[in-house]
Order: structure tokens, then sequence, then C-alpha cells
């Protein structure tokens, strides 16, 4: 007997419309925690290097994307 | 231009910043105005109601279809968004999943200014009326909203079963 699981895993899978707007939405949801969670290493004095490697992007990728402040250098 | 509103006009305006901010929209965009309408008790919210449209049905596709962290797309992978959101207010504070920039007051997107712009336009090219008395009310506004043809408005009418077009020309006969 399938479960309710089953069945909007099934629906999520089937539907292109569902699926996509969850990947929209899965992704703006990454970008506004990855926003808290970065700006929380900065404040423990993490390195972009060091957040950079965490998040497998380039120092300069994460650089640009969250460096805002002066005193974000 | 908002001297020439009325006291239920006004309100829609307002009361269309306190749906976008509902919606954690980023601005207030012509189908938050469409939503203030649909609450009016005056003349646009009466046209409104008469073509069937139910205030809660269009709230839900307004959310359905307009907000960026879809709860109901999300659970159809298993992502349980309040969860999300609590443990990351639990971290991080209040809002911590809210857009940036939603807090205070909110821009009025060009769709929407043009909204209201039309409905001025709509009550000036009146006739039979001194032009002292052209008053703008949530009817105009409803003509203006629908007006500029806004994708979002027009897909959330056509889902609760409603042609734009002949709203359009409901409200225009109303006003």
């Amino acid at each position: 007997m399938p479960t309710s699981t089953d069945v909007t895993t099934a629906a999520a899978a089937d539907d292109p419309a569902t699926g996509l707007r969850a990947i929209r939405a899965l992704r703006d949801l990454a970008d506004r925690l990855e926003a808290h969670q970065v700006a929380n290493a900065r404040s423990r004095g993490w390195s972009w290097q060091q957040i950079a490697e965490a998040l497998g992007v380039t120092r300069q990728a994460a650089h640009k994307k969250h460096a805002r402040s002066r005193k974000d250098v | 231009m908002f001297e020439r509103f009325t006291d239920e006009a006004r309100q829609v305006v307002v009361r269309a910043q306190d749906e976008a901010r509902h919606l954690r929209a980023g601005q207030v965009e012509p189908v938050h105005l469409l939503l203030a309408i649909a609450a009016d008790p005056g003349p646009g919210g009466e046209t409104m109601r008469a073509a069937g449209i139910d205030r809660d049905r269009l709230h839900r596709a307004v959310a359905a279809s307009t907000d960026e962290l879809d709860a109901e797309a999300l659970a159809a992978f298993g992502v349980d968004l309040e969860q999300v959101r609590a443990a990351a207010e639990a971290a991080f504070g209040p809002g911590a999943l809210d857009p940036p920039g939603t807090e205070g007051h909110l821009r009025f997107a060009d769709g929407s200014k043009k909204s209201l712009e039309q409905a001025l336009r709509h009550v000036l090219a009146r006739r039979g009326l001194a032009r002292r008395n052209r008053v703008i009310d949530s009817g105009c506004v409803l003509v203006g909203v629908l007006a500029v043809e806004d994708p979002v408005v027009t897909r959330v009418l056509r889902q609760l079963g409603a042609d734009p077009a002949a709203l359009r020309d409901q409200a225009a006969h109303a006003a």
C-alpha cells in the first residue's frame, strides 16, 4: 500500500509544474539560509577561504556574493 | 493625485501594502491592489463579488503563484517549510527567512503606479460630470489594475474562472 509520502513524491516527479516550482523554492530557501550562515561564520572569525571551502566554491565567488560592507573585506 | 481618491480608494492603497508585506513580497504589485479591492466594501469590491471572486480563494491563488518560498511545492519533496523557518528563526531571530528589505515602507512597483495612473485617466475621461466632481473610487482603481494587464493578475483571475477583460468592462461600467 502506498504511503502518503510515496504519493507526494510521485506527484512531484510526475508534474513538471510542481517539480520546477519546488526547485525555485529550494534555491531561494538555500540562498536565504546561506546569507545567514555566511554572516554568522564571518562574525565568528572565519576567513573567506574557509567559508568558500565549506561551500565548495572559490574564495572570489564567496566574497563577491556575500561581502557587503567595508569591514567585510 | 491622492486628493481625488475617496476614503475607500485610499484604504485600498494602504491595504495593498499590508497584503504585499503579508505575502513577503518585495514590492507592492498590481495583484496586491487587486487583493485589497477584493476586501473593499465599496464599488470595486462589489464588482468583484458580483463576478463571483471570493477574497479567500483569490488570496490562496496569489500566495501560491507569488511566494518564492512555495510551501506547497517544497512539501511535495518532503521539505516542511514551517519546520525550516522555525529552525532558522531559532538560530538567527524572527523573520530570518524573509526576503531582505521587507520591513517598513514597501515601494510601489511600476505596474502598480501605472494602475493608479490608469484609474485617474479613467475618471478624467468620464463625461457629463464637472471635472472637480470626478473622484477616484475603488471601482476606478479596479479599472486601473485591470487596464495594465499584469500577467500575475491575469493568471490568478483566470484560475478563479474569471475573465479579466469582462471584469474590466463591468468595472468600467460601474465606475
